[in-house]
């Protein structure tokens, strides 16, 4: 259990700045998901944390201890590793319980602790075997029992499913969400899976060029991006963003006007994001916008239409259940002001009315 | 009728085709395969197995070739003499002197060298260029260079011996029986370090770097990590090295051969130089053959013992 802080941490290799001064404060048993493109320093960062990488500036405190030059043993932090780095030359139990053999525990407490263990993560008749001779989410699990074993302070995972087909990575995610619940501990999670991430953060933290973009609950994501990156980012499938003309009262799009009431004063707004579930499809003459339905995919739940909009371009759509368009269709759209965002010149979004009421 | 015509003829053809297609069956799985490795297997016949057989039929023989009318079959009086033979036994115990001495220390040291070398350092490249040296000299050089380097007269190393107290005075310790083995024996460990330092690096480097990083995480101290992660992964090449280089240094007559000629009073004679002497000078090809299936013999078991070892405890 453990609360862990980050004031102004940075890490540069010589003149690049791989992270800029990243704060988070994150709260003991919280599940923090950090997200974000390849190469946004994601596992540098974890890497950080666990003591694997050096630290180039700030603060990395654990428990309000700065712990910045504290060897990984001496963190009590566990990690489990993309490629789930097994000791091959060792059986199962070995491997879980390597952590008590270093530490010079009595064989028969770490033989009772391993057997734990493997029973939670159903390994019990895989102990005596290599890591060679287990499948990959065999191996995933092998690896989570060698971090739960030794009772961190905190859990630190890196893409720890991305080696899995999609059934198992279901699976073991919700293996996951399980352990988090029973175990109680800290866990920062890295993902490229937006999936994984809405489902078991409490919060979501989108790293981008260096700096975080947002920090919140996977709702606050998705309802209230902070910017233009964070709107298009979170949610699947992607945010539409179009251009728009600012006006005090309301903004103009291809020609009609559209009032935005909860957003106060838009004369700043430069674009417009809404996304493919906020749209209303109606009858072509009903809507403010006209389209024409290019490719329409029917997935049972949902229908997804790529459509061309007069005046715009193309904008996604996606309609609840199954409706009879078919692509060459005019269509009516309607955009659900409540659900518009509306982002500035610089991409950050203009803050709602009852956001900055609450 | 067309079509009836059609399978009549195709029965009429497939089945008289019946004991053919066995018997090319036959020849396929059975000769086949031999025609193709005939090449290899010529080749290997008679560039190992025929010499093999003639050198062990030689051991059988009498062959002198200053006594050319009494050679013929002797059945085992080479070997009755041999097992009689004071200076063979001598040679015996040296051969394991000096292959245990060269291999260990060459092993140590090589490891060692390996595990700098893994490390990152200034002027690392240059180190290793000068590391891998030795192993491109010339044998005759460098077993030359290290006799002069022994002799007090012309070389430093009696003189640095004798300040750090290990000797009581400058001399010639190839002249002397008690320690004159352990000349080429320094001789062969500057020899031989690089092929260990070369090997090991490879192996060394092949080992993946998270392990490590799980390893430190799971909170292993250095030698924790050394002794239970890189030591496991070194062990195949270590038992293959190992045995690779005493079957070569315990048959390594060139250093030895130059450096003491296997003297004084046959101190440092080892099997091969024994053999070398004994079929070059004496001219007993007879003998010398017999003290080479003595030694192929020993070597055989040594390495059948190490490949069992090797997989008994080696897991990966
Ligand atoms: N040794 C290094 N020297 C210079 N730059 C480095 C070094 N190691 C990593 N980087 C850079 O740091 C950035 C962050 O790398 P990191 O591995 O943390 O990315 P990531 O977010 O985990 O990406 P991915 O999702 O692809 O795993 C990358 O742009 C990478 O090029
Ligand atoms: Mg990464």
């Amino acid at each position: 259990m453990a609360r862990i802080q980050l004031n102004d941490v940075k890490k540069s290799y010589g003149d690049v700045n791989v992270l800029r001064d990243i704060n988070l404060d994150i709260q003991d048993g919280e599940f923090i998901v950090l997200v974000g493109p390849s190469g946004c320093g994601k596992s540098t960062l974890l890497r950080m944390i666990a003591g694997l990488e050096p630290i180039s500036g700030g603060d990395f405190m654990i428990d309000g201890e700065r712990m910045n030059d504290v060897r990984p043993r001496d963190r009590d932090i566990a990690m489990v590793f993309q490629s789930y780095a097994l000791y091959p030359h060792m059986d199962v139990a070995r491997n879980m319980g390597f952590s008590m053999e270093i530490r010079g525990d009595a064989a028969e407490e770490r033989k009772s602790k391993v057997a734990a263990a493997a029973e939670t993560l159903g390994l019990s008749k895989l102990t005596n075997r290599l890591p060679k001779a287990l499948s990959g989410g065999q191996r995933q699990r092998v690896a989570m029992g060698r971090a739960i074993i030794r009772d961190p302070r905190a859990f630190l995972f890196d893409e720890p499913l991305s080696n899995l087909d999609a059934a198992l990575r279901v699976e073991m995610r919700l293996e996951i969400a399980r352990l988090h619940q029973k175990l109680g501990a800290t866990m920062i999670y890295v993902t490229h899976d937006q999936v994984e991430a809405l489902t078991l953060a409490d919060r979501i933290v989108v790293l981008e060029g260096g700096d975080i973009q947002q920090v919140g609950s996977p709702l606050e994501l998705y309802e209230r991006p902070a910017n233009k990156f964070v709107a298009q980012f979170i949610g699947s499938p992607t945010m539409n963003v179009v251009p728009v003309e600012g006006g005090a009262g309301g903004i103009t799009l291809a020609g009609s006007k559209l009032t935005l009431p909860h957003l106060g004063d838009t004369s700043a707004a430069v674009e417009l994001g809404i996304r493919p579930e906020h749209i209303d499809v109606v009858a072509p003459d009903q809507g403010m916008l006209k389209a024409v339905a290019d490719v329409v995919e029917h997935l049972g739940s949902d229908t997804n239409i790529y459509a061309r909009v007069e005046g715009i371009g193309p904008m996604m759509v996606r309609v609840h259940g199954n409706i009879p368009a078919r692509s060459g269709d005019l269509l009516g759209l309607n955009i659900q002001p409540l659900n518009a965002h509306i982002f500035a010149a610089d991409g950050t979004a203009l803050r709602r009315a009852d956001a900055i009421a609450a | 009728m067309e079509g009836r015509a059609v399978i009549a003829r195709a029965t009429k053809t497939v089945v008289p085709r019946r004991p053919r297609a066995r018997r090319s069956l036959y020849l396929q799985y059975l000769v086949e395969p031999f025609a193709y490795l005939s090449p290899a297997i010529v080749l290997i016949g008679t560039v190992i197995l025929i010499p093999l057989i003639i050198g062990i039929s030689y051991s059988f023989q009498s062959i002198e070739l200053l006594r050319p009318f009494d050679s013929g079959w002797v059945g085992f009086e080479n070997y009755a003499a041999l097992w009689s033979d004071r200076k063979f036994w001598i040679a015996l115990e040296n051969t394991f002197f000096w292959t245990f001495w060269s291999v260990s220390l060459q092993f140590l040291l090589g490891l060692g060298l390996a595990l700098l070398l893994n490390t990152q350092f200034f002027g690392k490249r240059l180190f290793q260029a000068l590391v891998f040296l030795p192993w491109a000299v010339p044998t005759f050089l460098s077993a030359l260079t290290w006799a002069w380097l022994f002799n007090p007269v012309i070389g430093p190393l009696p003189h640095w011996l004798a300040d750090l107290g290990i000797l009581s005075e400058p001399y010639n310790i190839l002249g002397d029986p008690e320690l004159a083995i352990w000349g080429p024996i320094m001789a062969n460990i500057w020899f031989g370090v690089p092929f260990f330092a070369i090997t090991l690096l490879a192996a060394l480097q092949s080992i993946p770097g998270e392990l490590y990083e799980a390893a430190e995480i799971d909170g292993a101290s250095a030698w924790q990590t050394f002794s239970k992660i890189t030591l496991p992964f070194l062990a195949p090449m270590i038992a293959i090295t190992v045995m690779l280089r005493t079957i070569w240094i315990a048959n390594f007559a060139d250093l030895i051969f130059v450096m003491t000629g296997g003297g004084p009073a046959n101190s440092t004679q080892i099997l091969s130089t024994y053999i070398f002497t004994t079929a070059f000078r004496k001219l007993d090809f007879g003998y010398a053959s017999t003290i080479a299936v003595a030694l192929l013999l020993i070597l055989l078991i040594y390495s059948l013992i190490v490949l069992w070892l090797r997989k008994k405890l080696i897991k990966i």
